[in-house]
């Protein structure tokens, strides 16, 4: 009887440890993997908008649109990191609509990763503005 | 004698493992609320900077200029730029104070971008508290109308 007993909680915190690590996991991994999809967001939509506002039908005013793209401060990663690869579209008449990309936000894996998780995630976010967007009369 | 040596083990081994998996809750907790509390200040900023770009900026005089920025700032705090005086924030406990709104003129004086920001924020997280300063921040074009010489409503 007593040897059986001998490693019991070992085993028991070793079980415990797991789902644990799997739900702080849940928490703080999904919680930033959450915000980071939230500040793509709200950055593409902000360049996309930027963009958009540049157009003019011309080469140089999507010269511009992208200039515009690029002068944005705004970061992710808890407001930390500066977004790379940012890809600027514009419609074929180059007048029309803008469409901004940012494909390679990777969220670094914490908990996750010690059960069984990938040790990055990416998450993209795009948004497309109208040149001539409706203006609130207020 | 063995009896009562054993219960103590486990009284050991109960505090030390109590002892670890009562910080893991604790920090999880913590960081979970906190990272929550921040999305919810991601979007409300977002939303915020996308009004204030498209809103008509009127600059009569400087009256104008604070009730525009006042405006903005309950738009982020309310979600609604003339809130009822028992409005409830989108976030909890935000008030506007803690809401800045700064305009970028270009050359010729006119507004070229928005930038709004959550100021002296703090989350009570439970086991801790966090302060943001300057963070969560957007920066958006200035796309609505300039009207320089017409007053706020």
């Amino acid at each position: 009887m007593r040897v059986r007993q001998k490693g019991f909680v070992l085993i028991a915190m070793s079980v415990a440890m797991v789902l644990m690590l799997a739900v702080m996991g849940l928490a703080f991994d999904f919680g930033r993997i959450y915000i980071a999809r939230n500040e793509a967001q709200v950055f593409t939509d902000a360049a996309a908008m930027a963009a958009a506002s540049k157009l003019d039908g011309t080469d140089a005013g999507m010269d511009r649109a992208r200039q515009a793209v690029a002068k944005l401060p705004m970061r992710w990663n808890l407001g930390t990191k500066a977004f790379t690869g940012v890809v600027v579209e514009f419609s074929p008449d180059k007048q029309s609509w803008a469409r901004v990309t940012a494909p390679d936000n990777q969220v670094e894996i914490t908990f996750l990763r010690a059960v069984g998780g990938p040790a990055v995630f990416t998450v993209p976010a795009h948004s497309v503005a109208a040149a001539k967007p409706v203006r609130l009369t207020e | 004698m063995r009896r009562s040596r054993q219960s103590g083990h486990a009284m050991i081994e109960l505090a030390v493992s109590a002892a670890v998996m009562v910080s893991c809750v604790a920090g999880t907790v913590q960081f979970g609320y906190t990272f929550y509390i921040y999305n919810e200040l991601v979007t409300a900023v977002g939303n915020g900077g996308r009004y204030a770009a498209m809103r008509t900026y009127r600059a009569s005089g400087q009256s104008d200029i604070d009730k525009g920025k006042v405006a903005i700032r309950n738009m982020v705090a309310f979600g609604d730029s003339r809130p009822a005086p028992d409005a409830s924030p989108q976030v909890a406990n935000l008030k506007p104070e803690q809401v800045r709104v700064d305009w970028v003129m270009d050359e010729s004086g006119k507004p070229a971008a928005v930038s709004v920001s959550i100021v002296d924020y703090t989350v009570d997280a439970a086991f801790g508290i966090f302060r943001f300063t300057g963070k969560p921040a957007v920066e958006y074009p200035f796309v609505g109308r300039f009207a320089p010489s017409e007053s706020e409503p």
